[in-house]
């Protein structure tokens, strides 16, 4: 069997504006978690792999298919679900009315067949309660289930989820980590984030992005390792600090090359992070 | 509660649906209330039977309520699914018919107020071809289609949706535009000629809508449309573009439109979004 996603050294670029520069990306069961801050080419990424957007060059493939021909993006389309970053909504249609349109253009035709999987989709997602409700009124965090359910419709082998916890309270992000886990434990989930708590909460593979390129692959764990040593205490901003912040206990936190007898701590995924992408505005508060 | 119970062999007939309704409501109202006898129903009732009419029931209410367009559509005999298709289209809705009625409307009023019929004729022959033209294009713009992307990335075929969608949006157009020139001063024969070059303009937007963005086509069809008729006008004081000749280019042009569109559909589905 292929492995669902298989990325190598795609390009795309907007004019002059060169948004992925040669990425890879291999992606198997569970989920993976495409990291980077704004303009890092995540969503370009991702809208090629739904297969609406083509890329420049490189080679792409989905479930063993090739976006580039008819026949291929049909077999993708098929067995894909796709969240878009914004995602839009018929707001004065329902919940259930909403998606079942969805599930018509995702060739359910039969009308009987595609409410019970509208029925099915909207129960996974907790929406069940407000389904008879307009979309126009229900709160924000219900929107973007309705986007998560529209995407599950079918039970797709590969699910592609652009951001989808930006901008939802902690509660909600949460919820939608739970069900987005729960997704990924029998099929194919590709996320897009900046937050690396996202990452390491539900993530088996992440993938960081940076000005177009992949700066890292692996496990989160081996991208906590890459800051073995490098991140460390004290009472102001050290020496050799790349970048570094007081935290709550009042100490400073650094991250960068550590001097000697420096108070070594733990890192986090955002530390490796951090350190990865260089991100030098971050200063001591 | 009364001693009275519903016997085995009411239950026997209320379950295969040999009762009259009058039995029927009586033993419901009985079930509701009693125990022992929903214990003897519940053994002798088919399950499969039970699940079809349930899900009949979940069905009934979860149907989707169905706009006036949709209603439309269902009356014409037109699929339930394709129906629902074409009723979410930006430019079929309430809005674009009302504000297409009354471009139309307007500029026939205005006219024959003004006592000027010609000016009337003129005005109205140039707008009423290009409106279905726009209204496609509306139909298809990613700005006026909240899931456009949620729909590039689905199965179906957008090339069928595109012809679905046009055939609606100019159908409905022309009507509002036939009605509209019942309201004007001259209701002749060339109050009615706008017709083919309307398909023209339509179809020949789509044409160049595989290579540029679906309203820059529009715009570029209609306004090459408005300068080739009113020229006309003003060199020969007839409404030549509309006569026998133009009628015939409109047909042709109609007819090689439709043809490009078909064999090249391919290109057509990858410029709508398609990878």
């Amino acid at each position: 069997m292929a492995v669902p996603v298989q990325i190598k050294g795609v390009t795309k670029a907007f004019r002059r504006a060169v948004a992925v520069a040669g990425v890879d990306v291999t992606a198997g069961q569970g989920v993976t978690g495409l990291l980077g801050p704004n303009g890092a080419g995540k969503t370009t990424l991702l809208r090629m792999m739904a297969t609406v957007l083509a890329p420049d060059s490189g080679r792409l493939r989905l479930l063993g298919h090739d976006p580039a021909t008819a026949s291929g993006r049909l077999a993708i389309r098929r067995h894909l679900g796709y969240l878009p970053q914004e995602p839009g909504f018929h707001r004065g249609m329902t919940v259930f009315d909403f998606i079942d349109y969805v599930a018509i253009l995702k060739e359910l035709t039969d009308r009987r067949v595609r409410h019970d999987e509208v029925r099915r989709v909207v129960e996974l997602v907790g929406l069940a309660p407000v389904s008879g409700k307009r979309i126009g009124a229900v709160s924000g965090g219900m929107r973007r289930r309705v986007g998560l359910a529209q995407a599950l419709l079918g039970d797709p082998e590969v699910v592609i989820l652009d951001e989808p916890t930006a901008g939802l309270d902690p509660e909600v992000r949460l919820r939608f980590r739970e069900l987005v886990s729960q997704i990924g434990e029998d099929r194919t989930v590709i996320l897009s984030t900046h937050q690396t708590e996202d990452v390491a909460a539900v993530c088996q593979q992440v993938v960081v992005l940076h000005q177009g390129r992949s700066l890292f692959a692996g496990t989160p764990a081996a991208l906590i390792e890459q800051a073995a040593g490098r991140v460390w205490l004290d009472v102001t901003r050290g020496v050799g600090a790349q970048l570094a912040w007081r935290n709550g206990a009042g100490q400073v936190r650094n991250v960068g090359d550590a001097p000697a007898g420096a108070q070594l701590t733990a890192p986090t995924l955002e530390d490796a992070y951090l350190l990865l992408v260089g991100d030098t505005e971050v200063r001591v508060a | 509660m009364t001693d009275w119970h519903v016997d085995e062999g009411t239950i026997a007939r209320y379950v295969s649906g040999r009762v009259p309704l009058s039995v029927v409501a009586s033993v419901e109202a009985h079930l509701m209330a009693c125990p022992r006898c929903r214990a003897m129903l519940a053994p002798v009732v088919e399950l499969d039977r039970l699940k079809q009419v349930w899900g009949g029931v979940v069905e009934r209410v979860d149907a989707p309520r169905l706009g006036v367009i949709e209603r439309l559509l269902r009356l014409a005999r037109v699929p339930e699914d394709t129906a629902r298709l074409l009723a979410v289209t930006p430019t079929l809705r309430a809005a674009w018919l009302l504000a297409t009625t009354a471009a139309l409307t307007f500029a026939a009023i205005a006219a024959t107020l003004s006592g000027e019929s010609e000016r009337a004729t003129l005005l109205f022959l140039t707008l009423a071809p290009v409106l279905p033209a726009a209204g496609v294009a509306a139909a298809f713009h990613r700005g006026l289609d909240p899931t456009y992307e949620i729909g590039l990335a689905a199965p179906s075929s957008q090339f069928r949706l595109l012809l679905q969608r046009s055939l609606a949006v100019t159908a409905v157009t022309c009507l509002a535009a036939l009605i509209a020139g019942l309201m004007l001063p001259q209701r002749t024969l060339t109050t009615a000629a706008w017709l083919l070059p309307a398909l023209a303009l339509t179809s020949l937007t789509l044409v160049l809508a595989r290579r540029i963005d679906v309203v820059y086509a529009a715009a570029s069809v209609g306004g090459a449309w408005a300068v080739v008729v009113m020229s006309s006008h003003v060199r020969t004081g007839e409404f030549a573009v509309l006569g026998a000749s133009g009628q015939v280019a409109a047909l042709a042009v109609t007819a090689v439109s439709l043809i490009v569109l078909v064999v090249d559909r391919d290109r057509y589905a990858a410029r709508l979004g398609g990878a």
